[in-house]
């Protein structure tokens, strides 16, 4: 009975992937064989060639939206983790007026749809000029990430022990130095976990940066690649070769670092 | 943590719980403004990028705003009849309703089944792990083309294998043909992103359960079955609340999945994929506005309801 479940968690979810790892590898005669080849019979970088080398649209395109990926979603988690990191410190060992009402704030902000602040968000950045830059697009993924993420780290910093942080005032450190010296070392594992789960859910945007970019100086590879698919002439190794670029990066984190992000989302959620 | 522990007694010290802790501040004379310092970029992102925002775009649900054809104007109800006799919106309510009702109960399902499979310790359990969340940290935009190789009628992984133990005869079009099948088979590739955190969620409290209840059940000569059925599910009842609540609002506001795997075609689009089509494509903003406060109101009363029926409290 084990055994049959933990084949099925892996089949379930590793088989979509390799498939699309199989794909990757062939020529176009290849994957419209019928039956398929199901392991790659004469493997090939062709696809990946294609998508990365030269100077051609296709690259160059690839190429710009990866670099944007990685720069809006790196500002972004940074962003919300600083700040979540200190107003959860805020929260967790001070007492101040309105901690009630921002902390429910902030719980009722996760509790509303993702997309319920599309349209207002996308007129505001309208307004203000910023359509298709970094700016709109980090200040949007920190607006959205900002609640969950403040919640994560307030959960961690409340289960610290108090104890060593008022022996520490007690010794003349002020409340920075408690912060900076003391909190953030225990709470590493909670900051890391914040931060991974955030980079995460930035990785993983589509609609927001669909409609807040509109060219390729601010796309993120989601949606080029997105793009990419759309255009019906695109071979599928191609296509598949894009997609296993695109999950490159949250694969490998999540398959080094699952430790931090089950215990971030359980953190996150049951309380 | 060892560096963590006090020698002193401390119990004495600590705040009770939920309180936050006593600080120096609480000593001290006038205004303490360093929890406002701290406070405060987070509180200027939550009303100016999410309370203010969502209070507009409810008030503008109720006016005509239409970018390219000034002016904007109260209109009443006039946003809400207009949905109302959308013949393609009508029908992606009817799709939406089916993607909730599929993805939680298959969400729930799978992810109950996966955590029963790791619930207890064995050899290499945490590469499992590792790879039963793997399918929740991926964008969901490059999962359906993940899974357009698996359902897809010329190269799809699907149709070679069913051809290849001779189930149907010659490759056959899933998506797009029949509506409910491609319905079902967009959403299995939701409940692919969303089952892992569902698995998670029961997970916890699967680990909640004290083991003799399971041996005292085993003396009694209880079957596996009626174990499940007796101890397993009344006592995970929290953890699949909230697995059902993500779920819930996940699935009602899907996107990504039917977006890639059927494009706009009405036998798959969802509520929000209307609400983008309105807004940026028809740039009827008033619309969108109004559908978006549709889609929250359903979230939030469908969200309360399932916390209603399936969460009580768990006492061991």
């Amino acid at each position: 009975m084990r055994r049959l479940g933990v084949a099925f968690v892996l089949v379930w979810s590793l088989l979509p992937l390799y498939w699309a790892l199989n794909i990757s590898f062939q020529t176009n005669a290849q994957i419209t064989s019928r039956p398929a080849h199901y392991v790659p019979s004469d493997p090939t970088l062709n696809n990946y060639r294609a998508l990365l080398v030269g100077d051609g649209d296709l690259p160059a395109q690839i190429r710009q939206s990866a670099a944007n990926i990685v720069i809006e979603c790196g500002l972004a988690t940074v962003v919300t983790v600083v700040l979540a990191t200190l107003a959860a410190y805020a929260f967790a060992r001070m007492r101040f007026r309105g901690r009630t009402l921002l902390l429910y704030s902030v719980l009722a902000t996760m509790a509303l749809p993702a997309y319920a602040t599309l349209i207002p968000l996308y007129r505001l950045m309208s307004e203000a000029g910023l359509v298709n830059t970094y700016t709109a697009i980090v200040l949007v993924y920190v607006s959205g990430f900002l609640p969950v993420a403040t919640w994560i780290m307030h959960n961690y910093m409340e289960a610290l022990p108090v104890a060593i942080e008022e022996a520490a005032q007690v010794d003349g450190a002020s409340r920075m130095q408690v912060l900076t010296r003391v909190v953030l070392p225990l709470a590493g594992p909670g900051i890391v976990s914040t931060t991974i789960i955030t980079f995460l859910f930035a990785w993983g945007q589509f609609l927001f940066p669909l409609v807040l970019s509109s060219d390729i100086s601010t796309q993120p590879l989601t949606v080029v690649i997105t793009a990419l698919q759309g255009r019906r002439e695109v071979p599928y190794g191609l296509l598949s070769a894009a997609g296993v670029l695109a999950v490159t990066v949250p694969a490998v984190i999540a398959m080094t670092l699952n430790r931090y992000i089950v215990n971030g989302l359980l953190a996150g959620s049951v309380k | 943590m060892a560096q963590t522990h006090d020698t002193r007694p401390s119990s004495d010290r600590r705040p009770a719980p939920g309180k936050p802790a006593p600080s120096a501040a609480v000593r001290r004379r006038g205004p303490d403004l360093l929890p406002y310092a701290l406070v405060a970029p987070l509180a200027v992102f939550i009303v100016g990028l999410a309370i203010v925002p969502a209070i507009y775009a409810l008030t503008q649900a109720f006016f005509r705003v239409q970018v390219l054809d000034p002016p904007t104007r109260f209109n009443g109800v006039d946003n809400f009849t207009a949905l109302a006799d959308n013949a393609a919106l009508v029908k992606s309510m009817v799709n939406t309703a089916a993607y909730v009702g599929i993805g939680v109960t298959l969400s729930t399902v799978i992810g109950i089944a996966m955590a029963m499979a790791v619930q207890r310790k064995f050899a290499g359990r945490s590469l499992v792990i590792a790879a039963m969340i793997l399918p929740w940290a991926l964008p969901g935009v490059v999962e359906g083309i993940v899974w357009l190789g698996i359902w897809d009628a010329n190269v799809g992984l699907f149709n070679s294998a069913l051809t290849t133990v001779g189930l149907v005869d010659q490759y056959q079009v899933f998506l797009g043909a029949n509506r409910w099948l491609t319905i079902l088979l967009i959403e299995i590739v939701q409940v692919w992103q969303i089952a892992p955190l569902s698995a998670l969620l029961v997970l916890a409290s699967l680990q909640n359960i004290p083991g003799e209840l399971y041996e005292a059940a085993a003396l009694d000569g209880c079957t596996a079955w009626s174990r499940f059925r007796r101890i397993t599910l009344p006592l995970v009842r929290p953890g699949v609340a909230v697995a059902m609540v993500q779920a819930l609002i996940l699935t009602l506001n899907i996107f990504d999945q039917p977006y890639v795997l059927n494009g706009a075609a009405e036998t798959g689009a969802s509520l929000t994929m209307q609400t983008y089509f309105i807004s940026f494509q028809n740039l009827d903003f008033g619309q969108g506005y109004a559908l978006s406060l549709v889609i929250t109101v359903a979230t939030l009363v469908a969200s309360f309801a399932v916390v209603k029926l399936v969460y009580r409290r768990v006492e061991y």
